[in-house]
């Protein structure tokens, strides 16, 4: 009898298969056996040929199914497009949207404007409309975007550990708020980090009228408060300095690491290289004196460098002080030179300073003492640059201190205590015990980002919005006000700090939103106050709203000064230990930042950790090498940390940077269950904040690995970073050009083009077949290395626009790191110092030689020279890349099969292979391949931070700097389709800005099209200081460098006619001086080394 | 010795050498016709969720291809219009039609339709809708006679050598921008050369056909 077979699945795709007549007409019939379990006469199959019939039936129906698999099913998996219901207004897909916002960091705020991608941020950038920004950003601000998708965010409400959720802790908040109305705030104490939120202070002013009996209290771990207190009680009125270093010709820094650990750094790094800039014999630069214990970013920069110990600094500036302003004549007495310190040192720089008067800048750290910062003040007076290099603003004086907050929590005179960010549980100085002070309140409510140390010591845990989710405003350092506008709803529900103190304070206004336009109605007027918001929020800052400068006398408070003591200098047996504000995690906040923590240290290299660094001196002295762990002893407080030996550090100083070793971060932070570097913060007491005298140390006998980015401290002579002094560059403009084996002045015996190019033998193809060679654009770029500082914002920008994934350290320790550009840094020594240094020494001997004591540093920032002859190209096997036709070496990662031929071949070294997935597969376990996968939370999350214009790449594929080709493309097809039928196709120059060049704070990157004669990047090339790095190998780099000039006094004891490197180069190179001028042709070949 | 092996054993070498020689031929004949875009992505034509017919809207009723894609000028991306867009017509047109209840239910909560991507390049690929649209590239030349599909379906393969054909010969496709979405337009070869020739110098049409144009 016949059968009808049972329905087979149908497919969701493609074309239907039905079994039978029956199902397609789906009668009741069929319906009736499809519904049973059995097909009908399936009792009735002991009949041979039925039961032969139906598994025939059957095993087709298997063999349709596996077909199925070959015809319909071998497609691509179906992809589904969801369009919106209603397309949200000024949103295309597939365009990037910008919003205007700031990054509020302690007092300040970076003016920024955020790329928005389908409603998500995805890029930094600086606002380069602001009036006081050229668009340049931080490493910070760069990475801020990365702790927006962090998957270890505090992403629920607590209540004693456990969840609770937003409705009960809005209740609890308002609760907070009726209990203290009966008593005026008594016993409310709120503990909070420094803002430079005018909302936030209006909430406080209203909160303080409503409880007038409330406490308040602010802690920094580094707190750069110092500077207001100073120039308060230096002026006698409230006030706080605003630094104008673009205005001065001669900066003297008392351990002010202003180019990099100071606040502020984009901004004095922007007016410090402004002076740097030179293009032509006879232009001037400005010169800057360092005093410094520690190797930092400004002393990189510094044409002066003296190392002190930090207690010591104190005495340099009184020194120079009695020399210029007779009524600190007195003060220099108290305070002896430290050994070592050349009188005419100090002499000299104070001439020097006294020569520009109105035109000099004093600047003092925040780590020094307030009498330095009243020195500096003093000196700034004196040298008339009140009111020229150093403007004065109205400052608002700070709230109570964490020790003040401490006792009150001692004395059990604390209800509620609300903490507002911080973390601290993790950086209060130790002698407060905060962990246990803290309990001492009868609630704790906190607002914070992350579930951190302090979280175990709260009540309420309430999960802060990150900036980029919160609406509130700030002012930057110049006055201006500027919006913090969110680009993204909070992703966890988080709260913002206003919202907080308006629920406490019981205010009617307690959404952020419109807190932050009641602040902007009281600060821009009621007057069409729509249109300006909006403007408001479309410019990002408020026109007009920067501070007035204050009148400031020349005195300074002469009674603080004389309250200074001198401090013992530290001796082998008293060492001194300076806590740094670390380049990376700030003061622990960024622990967890994966970007910031693979980023390596501009001075050291170092990624993934710190360590304790000492001077080769005292490292000798006291038996100490690179890699060991040791046990750090001051005031009978201890804790254990490795050693790294660190050129041009102060001797008997321990530098300690504060931020690593949390114990409750994140999976970056804690990666592989540890902690990521040691905590400093054992050791620092609420009296010695930032040094502290009296350390001992011990060998422990353990070992410690780093992963350095760059281990090879010294240029050996080569002429890598080419460098002159200025006296030099007005002599000998074009030495940077005659230097190396492709030298102008050796050259001779190169056959050469009738252009002075040189001759080569094979035709280029852009010669060969002119249709290869684009007519419209040819991309260059310029690197200026007297403008760049070695800050490494570039670093993390490229990270960010180019999906670029973090290693691991590990991975970082095999040479793996993924960053497509990075910054070398070298040390280079006296030359009588290195005679003897033999370059083929191991890199872990070079701790031990002498010439690191006193190092020059240069930095320079390496990515792909985009050789129009590229070494890389002519080697791939399978053609993955190439040389497009505006000059881009071009990378085509699909094609890629992993060779790394090319990397081979690439003299630079600039190509970064994918050995591992490293965005899918887990850092802590790459090496089982496939068979990991990362914990679903962050993947999800970090997909969100990635660019859609750029590939993602996979295992197996190399990569490099692409002149940022996305934003080539992008704005080529702007201008295309902008142009239409006039055919004006050529971008104009200043439109596309690769991600390195629009977040350098210093303007040192430059790129653009160099078949415009008069576009930016041409006319640097033009300039006599461009030069190709490893030019003699013909490879014609489209990146090029500007040699870096010096500036240093010739009436300073420590001054050298030559910098270091070239003076190395010229000993190593002995018949290529660059400053002895080509002979002429035909004259006798042996050149001495001539007098210049 | 006995005979280890049979005699028949002498011609298994020829044998298996002209064996592989058929079946590598096969393969790669094979792998050559059946597994390129050419010959897998040409015809798809997924079923869709609602029924929507271009015939009738673009070709019956001439809608102009950007009145719902109407991203396709200024993006990389065209869109697939919204819910909203749809009811401007269909508010009023076919109001209570069945057909339509997935976008009315849409239009109203919000929930999108899930639509099936049927043109689709990998993910490696940048393809940018507005420089094409803007230039002179009509719709027609990737998607074909959408206006006479009721279902529409891949006639294109869509794989580098078809970019790349048009790359290198752009004036054998390009057209008056005003004719852009006049999918029937049509000029004989020898003035489309022409005119083909007098666009590309007057626009200054650089279609590039380096790996740099697609491939970031």
């Amino acid at each position: 009898m016949k059968t009808i077979p049972p329905p087979c699945p149908e497919p969701d795709n493609g074309v239907k298969y039905f079994r039978s007549l029956e199902q397609l007409s789906d009668t009741p019939e069929f319906q009736d056996w499809a519904s049973r379990e059995f097909p009908a006469g399936a009792s009735e199959l002991k009949d041979e040929t039925t039961r032969r019939h139906f598994v025939k039936i059957m095993s087709a129906s298997f063999a349709l199914a596996g077909l199925g698999i070959l015809g319909a099913g071998c497609r691509r998996p179906e992809e589904k497009i969801y369009p919106f219901a209603r397309q949200p207004e000024g949103y295309v897909h597939g365009v990037p949207q910008y919003f205007a916002t700031s990054m509020p960091v302690r007092g300040l705020a970076v003016p920024l404007l955020v790329k928005s991608d389908d409603g998500r941020p995805t890029k930094i950038e600086g606002n380069a409309t602001h009036p006081d920004s050229n668009g340049g950003t931080d490493t910070f601000a760069q990475a801020s975007v990365l702790s927006l998708y962090d998957a270890d965010r505090a992403q629920r409400f607590t209540q004693k550990g456990t969840n609770a959720n937003r409705e009960a802790a809005f209740d609890f908040l308002s609760g907070v708020a009726k209990q203290f109305s009966a008593n005026q705030g008594d016993g409310l104490c709120f503990l909070m980090e420094r803002s430079p939120s005018p909302s936030r202070a209006r909430v406080q002013g209203l909160i303080k009228q409503k409880f007038p009996k409330a406490r308040w209290f602010i802690y920094e771990p580094v707190d750069f408060d110092v500077q207001r207190e100073a120039a308060t009680l230096a002026a006698g009125k409230p006030v706080a300095p605003y630094f104008k270093p673009d205005a001065a010709k001669v900066i003297l820094s008392l351990d002010c690491d202003f180019i990099g650990g100071e606040e502020d750094s984009h901004r004095m790094i922007r007016g410090f290289a402004k002076g740097r800039k030179i293009s032509k014999p006879g232009d001037t630069m400005n010169r800057l004196y360092v005093v410094e214990t520690l190797m930092s970013q400004t002393g990189m920069n510094a044409d002066h460098r003296l190392r002190v110990a930090t207690s010591q600094v104190i005495a340099i500036a009184a020194a120079i002080a009695a020399k210029i302003s007779p009524l600190l004549a007195g003060l220099a007495a108290k305070f002896p030179l430290p050994a070592g310190v050349k009188p005419e040192w100090i002499a000299e720089c104070a001439k020097d300073l006294q020569a520009n008067p109105g035109a000099s800048l004093v600047l003092a750290g925040y780590r020094q003492p307030l009498a330095v910062h009243l020195l500096a003040n003093a000196l700034n007076g004196a040298l008339q640059n009140n009111g020229k290099t150093v403007e004065f603003q109205e400052a608002a004086s700070s709230e109570g201190s964490l020790a003040q907050l401490a006792e009150l929590l001692n004395g059990g005179q604390v209800d509620t205590l609300v903490v507002l960010g911080g973390n601290p549980v993790y950086n209060a100085p130790v002698d407060l015990d905060w962990a246990k002070s803290q309990r001492k309140a009868k609630t704790v409510v906190r607002l914070a980002y992350y579930e951190d140390e302090t979280f175990a010591a709260c009540d309420w845990h309430l999960p802060a919005a990150h900036y980029l989710e919160s609406w509130g405003d700030a002012r930057t350092s110049d006055g201006t006000l500027v919006p913090v506008q969110p680009l993204i709803e909070p992703l966890f529900g988080g709260l913002t700090e206003i919202e907080v103190l308006a629920r406490i304070g019981g205010l009617d206004a307690t959404k952020p939103h419109d807190i932050a336009r009641e602040t902007f109605k009281a600060i821009a007027g009621t007057d069409l106050f729509e249109e300006k918001w909006k403007k408001f929020l479309h410019d990002g800052f408020l026109a007009g709203s920067a501070a007035k400068p204050v009148e400031v006398g020349a005195g300074t408070n002469l009674a603080a000064l004389a309250a200074a003591t001198a401090v013992e200098a530290p001796s082998k047996d008293k060492l001194e230990v300076v806590f740094t504000r670390d380049y990376s995690v700030d003061d622990g906040r960024y622990h967890n930042n994966g970007w910031l923590q693979e980023l390596p240290d501009p001075i050291t290299k170092m990624t993934w950790d710190n360590a304790v660094l000492v001077s080769r001196k005292t490292a000798g002295e006291l038996g100490l090498k690179n890699n060991q762990t040791i046990k750090i002893n001051v005031g009978g407080r201890s804790i254990e940390a490795p050693v790294w030996v660190q050129p041009g550090l102060a001797d008997y100083t321990l530098a300690l940077p504060l931020g690593y070793g949390r114990e409750r971060s994140g999976r970056i932070g804690n990666f592989k269950g540890g902690s990521v570097g040691f905590n400093a913060y054992p050791l620092r007491t609420s009296t010695a904040m930032h040094f502290a005298s009296g350390a001992k140390v011990s060998v422990t006998g353990a070992t410690h690995q780093f992963s350095c980015t760059q281990d090879h401290w010294s240029m050996e002579g080569r002429p890598i970073i080419r460098e002159a002094n200025l006296a030099q560059f007005n002599a000998h403009p074009k030495f940077a050009k005659n230097m190396d084996m492709d030298a102008t002045a050796n050259d001779a015996f190169i056959p050469k083009n009738p252009d002075g190019t040189p001759h080569n033998i094979y035709k280029h193809p852009y010669e060969s077949n002119p249709a290869l060679k684009s007519q419209t654009h040819q991309w260059g770029m310029s690197v200026d290395l007297n403008s760049c500082v070695g800050c490494s914002a570039c670093m993390v920008a490229c990270q960010s626009e180019n999906n670029i994934p973090i290693v691991g350290k590990e991975q970082v320790g095999k040479g793996r790191e993924m960053h497509w550009i990075r910054i070398d840094r070298y040390y280079t020594g006296l030359a009588e110092l290195e005679k003897d240094k033999n370059p083929l020494v191991a890199d872990d001997q070079q701790q031990f030689e002498k010439w690191i004591d006193d190092p020059q540093v240069v930095t320079q920032p390496m990515m792909c020279q985009h050789c129009e002859s590229a070494p890389c190209e002519s080697v791939c096997p399978v053609n993955a890349t190439v040389h497009d036709e505006e000059g881009l070496n071009v990378m085509a990662y699909n094609r890629c099969v992993g060779t790394r031929y090319c990397s081979n071949n690439c003299a630079w070294k600039v190509r970064r292979f994918n050995f591992f997935d490293y965005n899918k597969r887990p850092l802590e376990n790459l090496y089982a391949g496939p068979m990991a996968t990362r914990k679903n939370d962050e993947w999800e999350l970090l997909k969100l931070v990635k660019n859609p214009d750029v590939t993602v790449r996979m295992r197996g594929v190399m990569e490099k700097c692409s002149f940022c080709l996305q934003r080539i493309e992008q704005a080529k097809i702007s201008q295309k389709v902008k142009a239409g039928a006039s055919g004006d196709v050529e971008v104009p120059d200043g439109t596309i800005k690769t991600a390195c060049q629009q977040a350098c704070p210093a303007e040192a990157i430059v790129f653009g099209n160099i078949l415009d004669k008069k576009s930016r990047v041409s006319q640097l090339k033009e300039q006599s200081r461009d030069y190709a790095v490893l030019g003699f190998l013909d490879t014609r780099p489209r990146l090029t460098y500007l040699a870096r000039v010096r500036n240093p006094n010739p009436a300073m004891p420590d001054y050298r006619e030559l910098p270091n490197s070239l003076d190395e180069y010229i000993n190593k190179a002995k018949n290529m001086d660059p400053l002895v001028e080509p002979p002429k042709p035909g004259a006798a070949n042996g050149k001495k080394k001539g007098a210049h | 010795m006995s005979d280890i092996f049979p005699k028949w054993t002498n011609w298994l070498p020829l044998k298996i050498a002209i064996g592989a020689v058929l079946v590598g031929t096969a393969a790669t004949a094979g792998s050559w016709y059946y597994l390129t875009p050419k010959y897998s992505n040409v015809g798809y034509q997924p079923v869709q969720p609602v029924a929507f017919s271009h015939a009738i809207h673009a070709g019956q009723l001439g809608m102009d291809c950007r009145y719902c894609h109407s991203a396709v000028e200024k993006s990389w991306y065209s869109n697939i219009p919204t819910a909203s867009t749809c009811m401007n017509c269909h508010n009023q047109v076919l109001k209570d039609d069945p057909k339509l209840a997935l976008v009315r239910e849409s239009a109203a909560t919000g929930k999108p339709i899930p639509w099936v991507q049927i043109h689709k390049v990998p993910d490696y690929v940048y393809f940018n809708h507005s420089v094409h649209v803007n230039r002179g590239v009509s719709c027609v030349e990737c998607h074909g006679r959408i206006d006479k599909m009721d279902e529409v379906r891949q006639v294109q393969p869509l794989s580098m050598t078809f970019c790349l054909d048009c790359h290198r010969h752009p004036e054998n496709h390009l057209r008056p921008p005003d004719k852009i979405t006049d999918l029937g337009w049509q000029v004989d070869p020898k003035t489309q050369k022409q005119n083909g020739e007098k666009f590309k110098h007057d626009w200054k049409v650089q279609s590039s056909q380096n790996c740099s144009a697609c491939h970031r």
